[in-house]
């Protein structure tokens, strides 16, 4: 196993009375695929907003490659190399595919007020390069087709991929996905099953987050168990099954079936 | 010369527009502050060129500065006002929050100046700004007020360059991914609030500008010029015209302003009743709006989308040889002459045009002739 990219430890967090998260900790090794299920809520989704600044823990700390990344915002956050999706898709409505994945390459240094006002010219051409890459990712993804499209104007499915060409636009460190089978068909979830282990064969490190667990079986090299705010289990999904804390969270369910 | 007039007005308030059109159509907050930048720009340019006061009109300042050197100061002091008001209201307030936290600036700036008179004298207002420079260029009066129009339309068409460049650059994307979707946008990395505050301020500057080039246009500023309902116009105007199109935001106000106007003089007015005509303004605009949202709700031109000009570098049509300068800035020189402007040999007839055309948004005729050197 390599060393941990991030590591979580004693993370805490109540909304008024609730334990949303209580003394949470676990870590996730690079260039892994985690998968991070729980029953409904087990405070998978508060843990990930917790990682990723969208919410601030009551105590703890969360490491991203030895970075400290609590009191940081979302966006400080996100230029250290983190990447997440949400629970619904939130693309970009009213802007085309291609503004989108342009959006989602990161050239910061280009949207200054200074650099877009007097050097037009030399960041078009510069964007140039960015189109190139981003229309080899439309193809991976069959979006090519709709790169003029409004996003608005996707179906589901289509923003769902959308949502996984922006990652692999923005090229991040780690990738946290927030139930990204919600809604999908088994074709396309074998599509982003695959895309999920493109990304850990290009060595970026993924979280992923989701209920439907022959997806997590076939994609993640490790699971974490929540329930009620805790780490009930960690390890490979097949040592898992006969887990007594993990079989009573889910009430007897077999896990192999979901 | 009525007609000048007519022209000048919708001119100064079609550069009004545009500042509303970053914050609003761009960053997608809904100011109702924008018209107290206007008046604060027109206040200030009049204090700072009129001269001390003769009692018993007060106000502040009494500068004696040329009238241009009033203009930029007034600018300035407009955005750093929109810096504080700014500050406070985008932090954490959107949407309606951010509108009625606004409408609440404005409210009190106007109680504030109408009320206090060591200020802008209160209710009658500051006047005395008659053609600053007329005699010192040696012209007619109503030479003046064409040289104005002419400077107007001048400032017009700087502020359109500026901002048709800025919408299609990495700064108007940023601002509006961030529109789009506040979240989505954090999650990639921007900062959301320096965004949606640099829009503000640049935004405000326009208010500023429009409101000096008002100052000079009314020679006379006095609250009952800048009712809040004035600003609601501007945005019927940019509305109709097409949010997030600086062309179609242009356009609105001078349908709106010009269409108006000459409606105006054709509706009755009876001399027992003289705010009905301005009473029938307003619920025309209103009507205008519930027709364009009903039948045609991005207005006359829509925001242009970000489309892929093709795999290679777009190709030029053999007219757009004469076009560049047009286009020139400090880094045209930079830029190594062949990139940018296809030879007429390779412009005709290229293969590669052929390929981007079916995936083309159909939304883009008309538009696709400033995919180059203007934007």
């Amino acid at each position: 196993m390599s060393a941990a990219l991030l590591e979580i430890e004693n993370l805490t967090k109540s909304f008024g009375g609730v334990h949303a998260v209580r003394e949470c900790s676990f870590s996730v090794p690079e260039g892994e695929v985690v998968g991070l299920i729980g029953p409904n809520g087990a405070g998978k989704s508060t843990v990930v907003d917790l990682v990723s600044g969208f919410g601030q823990p009551d105590s703890g700390s969360i490491r991203l490659a030895g970075e400290q990344l609590i009191g940081k915002r979302p966006d400080a956050i996100s230029r250290l190399g983190l990447i997440r999706t949400f629970q619904t898709p939130r693309e970009w409505r009213n802007l085309t595919v291609m503004d989108n994945l342009m959006l989602a390459r990161r050239r910061f240094a280009s949207e200054s007020f200074w650099r877009s006002t007097a050097h037009a010219r030399r960041i078009r051409r510069e964007e140039e390069t960015d189109r190139v890459a981003v229309r080899g990712i439309l193809d991976r993804f069959g979006l090519a087709e709709l790169k003029n499209e409004l996003a608005v104007r996707l179906s589901g499915g289509q923003k769902r991929l959308l949502e996984f060409a922006r990652i692999a636009a923005a090229e991040p460190r780690l990738i946290i996905l927030d139930e990204p089978m919600g809604g999908v068909n088994p074709v396309l979830g074998a599509r982003m099953g695959d895309a999920v282990r493109q990304f850990a064969a290009e060595d970026r490190t993924v979280i992923v987050v989701e209920h439907n667990l022959p997806f997590i079986e076939r994609t993640c090299d490790q699971v974490v168990v929540m329930d009620l705010g805790e780490v009930i289990a960690e390890g490979p999904f097949s040592g898992l099954r006969d887990n007594p804390r993990v079989i009573e969270a889910y009430l007897g369910m077999d896990l192999s079936h979901g | 010369m009525y007609w000048v007039s007519v022209v000048t007005e919708a001119g100064i308030f079609a550069i009004l527009a545009l500042g509303l059109d970053v914050i609003w159509g761009w960053a997608g907050d809904f100011d109702l502050m924008f018209y107290g930048y206007l008046a604060l720009g027109s206040y200030l340019t009049f204090v700072l060129t009129i001269g001390k006061p003769t009692p018993p009109v007060e106000y502040i300042l009494g500068g004696h500065l040329p009238v241009l050197v009033s203009m930029v100061l007034a600018i300035a002091v407009v955005v750093g006002f929109a810096a504080i008001i700014g500050a406070i209201a985008l932090r954490n307030l959107r949407e309606i929050y951010f509108a009625v936290t606004t409408l609440g600036a404005v409210s009190a700036l106007y109680l504030i100046v109408e009320n206090y008179t060591p200020l802008f004298d209160g209710y009658n207002g500051v006047y005395g700004l008659i053609n600053p420079g007329q005699t010192a260029l040696n012209l007619t009066y109503n030479g003046y007020r064409i040289l104005l129009l002419v400077v107007v339309l001048l400032l017009l068409f700087l502020a359109y360059l500026l901002v048709q460049r800025l919408s299609r650059s990495p700064f108007g994307r940023m601002l509006r991914s961030v529109r789009e979707d506040e979240r989505a946008a954090a999650a990639y990395g921007r900062k959301v609030f320096f965004s949606k505050y640099r829009a503000y301020l640049f935004g405000a500057a326009f208010a500023g500008l429009a409101g000096g080039l008002f100052a000079i246009f009314i020679s006379a500023f006095n609250p009952s010029a800048w009712t809040p309902q004035e600003l609601l116009v501007i945005y019927a105007a940019i509305l109709v015209g097409g949010r997030g199109n600086p062309r179609g935001v242009i356009l609105g106000v001078f349908v709106i302003y010009i269409g108006l106007i000459e409606l105006s003089r054709f509706l009755p007015s009876p001399a027992s009743r003289p705010d009905f005509g301005p009473a029938l303004r307003q619920v025309l605009i209103g009507l205008m709006i519930i027709l364009m949202l009903r039948f045609r709700p991005q207005g006359f031109f829509r925001e242009r989308p970000g489309v892929d000009p093709g795999p290679r570098p777009a190709v030029r049509r053999p007219w757009r040889l004469r076009v560049p300068a047009v286009a020139a800035s400090s880094d045209t020189a930079a830029a190594s002459p062949g990139t940018e402007v296809a030879s007429p040999a390779t412009a005709p007839a290229s293969p590669e045009a052929a390929p981007a055309g079916p995936a083309r948004n159909p939304g883009r005729e008309g538009q696709a002739a400033d995919d180059g050197g203007a934007g």
